[in-house]
């Protein structure tokens, strides 16, 4: 049998169309949603938000819902004409908080479990093996790897049984920083080459924002804000509560120049106006980058700082001002693109700052921060 | 004359063999209903399942004597498909058998299908496996110790049975006439010699098999620890 190329084996198809509301003793989902079916899209809330409810829903793990799931244009759940796929029948694919590997099968068992019940079968064992990293792994039983390793297996296994849409519940929170920046890298890597989309649940905004194109919000079984994450996130600053949200300006920005001399990377941020931050090896082969910088990690000058060992100093013009339990929240807008800076209600008044007024803002290169290293 | 005994043993592990295989049969599935069931009407069918821990065996002989007779419904129906009379047939003791043994063999099963519960079995499904071949790829290989248990208590309790035969089975060689009426029979007799051959060969049978049936549950990882430990120490004795 000839493999098709990998790129070509996922196309994505055009939304998964949500229209569900799912009754719990302590609250109710409602869920009314259409997400394009491309990239990684991060569904993000607290505990009991009913981000994990609304995945089982999607792969046929809850039953007990009215409404309809459409996956591009299968119907996989309808209440109303009393549809609802099994799991099996789905093309769903889901990697759960804790791996769920087969205990009586070694590794390379569990892969070949996906693969043996596929019935497209236009992956390539090997290339997927390749992606995840588990050639060494294969001949060992799943109880002898670590967490990381684990949920690598449990990625491919997914990956192989060739869903049209992959589901993600939380995959990271039981790892180590080390091996969440791996896995959160090894996913990026297989999105793009295989074009499969995903949904990401994590209550981490830092992960989603290192991945995901688009952002979902839930809270207490509502949806809150949907739509591109830079967006979503900023919209998510006017919430005054750190359990929710660190405030920050979340950027994606083309890589300028990866060292310049002084192992320092540079980001265009417009034709006039550069960022710099601290130059990563892992930085070379891009040419796009996610980062973030926390509002508190900015501060405001009236002049241009000339003798400070600050690297960034950006001019711009206050578009807001919004009052809070403890300090200020500022939106900046430099060039097109709006920064968020908090600072104390002393230096606010000290400065006699105002709307529309021209200010400078400040950052060190290492509070310009990025999650995958 | 020794004869009769090895006709009766053999009429012993016939009747425990089908009766084991009907229990595999029809207690998996129950078990599995049980394990998964959430309604309040479980523990009555538990409680009817696990009867015949507590009760007395003759009273369940005696209701099944009067079901397999020919003037009730059963024993008429039995009749009817066999041509034959259910009461007193190597068919009655498999029946009684079968219910007699149950609770051996759905309890150890509906204790691992709870205890596996049904985050793999999920995993699979999202893997596109299918019930049968969920319970064949995942709770079969998961449980099998929990199977050849059940298997072994439900053989090894059909073995040793004697009140449910005693009264629905009367006492024909080479149909009913199984070890422990023998050895009733002996020593009714007062043929001692023979009761013991029977009652040490009973005795040690039953030894065996349940030695067997922990030595399998024992937890592997202790058995690893062990292999492990050994290895260690011959490793020290080499160094």
């Amino acid at each position: 049998m000839t493999k098709l190329p990998i790129s070509k084996t996922h196309q994505a198809a055009a939304q998964l169309d949500i229209d569900v509301s799912i009754s719990f003793q302590q609250f109710d989902l409602t869920i009314k949603q259409a997400i394009p079916l491309k990239g990684i899209t991060g569904i993000f809330g607290h505990s009991a938000s009913g981000k994990s409810t609304l995945l089982r829903a999607i792969a046929g793990l809850e039953k007990a819902l009215s409404g309809h799931i459409k996956l591009g244009d299968k119907y996989l759940a309808h209440s109303k004409e009393n549809l609802c796929l099994k799991p099996e029948e789905r093309h769903v694919g889901l990697v759960f908080q804790n791996s769920r590997l087969f205990s009586h099968l070694t590794v390379l068992g569990n892969l070949e479990y996906a693969t043996k019940r596929c019935q497209n079968r236009q992956l390539n064992l090997n290339e997927v093996i390749e992606l995840t990293e588990l050639s060494e792994l294969l001949v060992h039983q799943v109880s002898e790897l670590s967490g990381g390793q684990q949920q690598r297996v449990a990625l491919a296994r997914a990956i192989l049984a060739e869903p049209k849409l992959l589901l993600l519940d939380e995959p990271l929170s039981a790892l180590d920083r080390q091996s969440k920046t791996g896995l959160l890298k090894m996913m990026l890597n297989i999105q793009q080459k295989l074009k499969l989309p995903m949904l990401y649940v994590s209550h981490s905004l830092d992960e989603l924002q290192q991945v995901c194109d688009n952002l979902l919000v839930m809270s207490k079984g509502e949806v809150v804000s949907f739509g591109n994450i830079h967006k979503v996130i900023h919209k998510l600053n006017s919430i005054d509560d750190s359990e929710i949200i660190h405030q920050q300006t979340s950027l994606s920005l083309p890589i300028k120049g990866f060292n310049n001399g002084h192992d320092l990377t540079t980001l265009s941020l417009n034709a006039e106006q550069d960022i710099y931050l601290i130059c990563d090896q892992a930085f070379q082969h891009q040419t796009q980058l996610r980062c973030f910088i926390l509002a508190s990690d900015i501060s405001i000058s009236l002049t241009e700082p000339s003798d400070s060992s600050i690297v960034n100093h950006l001019l711009g013009t206050i578009r807001q001002m919004n009052h809070q339990k403890h300090n200020v929240l500022l939106t900046v807008n430099c060039g097109s693109q709006d920064f968020y800076v908090t600072i104390s209600a002393f230096s606010q008044k000290r400065l006699s700052l105002s709307p529309r007024q021209q200010v400078y803002l400040q950052f060190k290169a290492g509070a310009v921060r990025t999650f995958i290293h | 004359m020794i004869n009769s005994d090895l006709q009766a043993l053999i009429t012993t592990l016939q009747m425990a063999g089908l009766t084991t295989i009907i229990l595999l049969i029809i207690g998996t599935p129950l078990a599995w209903y049980l394990a998964k069931m959430t309604s309040r009407f479980k523990v009555v069918i538990e409680a009817i399942v696990a009867l015949p821990l507590v009760l007395p065996p003759t009273v369940l002989g005696f209701y099944l004597l009067i079901a397999f007779s020919p003037e009730h419904l059963p024993g008429q129906l039995w009749q009817q498909a066999t041509g034959q009379q259910l009461a007193f047939s190597f068919s009655a003791i498999v029946i009684g058998s079968v219910l007699y043994s149950l609770p051996f063999v759905v309890q150890p099963l509906q204790k691992a299908f709870e205890q596996l519960g049904d985050s793999l079995l999920e995993a699979s499904a999202l893997l596109g496996a299918g019930p049968i071949d969920r319970f064949f790829s995942i709770v079969f290989p998961l449980t099998k110790a929990s199977f050849i248990t059940a298997a072994s208590l439900g053989f090894a309790h059909t073995v040793g049975e004697f009140g449910v035969i005693l009264m629905i089975g009367g006492n024909i060689p080479g149909e009913t006439r199984v070890l422990s009426i023998a050895l009733f029979d002996h020593v009714e007799a007062f043929d001692y010699a023979r009761a013991h051959v029977l009652s040490i060969s009973l005795l040690i049978g039953s030894m065996l098999l349940l030695a067997a049936i922990y030595w399998l549950n024992l937890p592997k990882r202790s058995l690893k620890n062990k292999v492990m430990k050994k290895n260690s120490i011959e490793h020290h004795a080499n160094d």
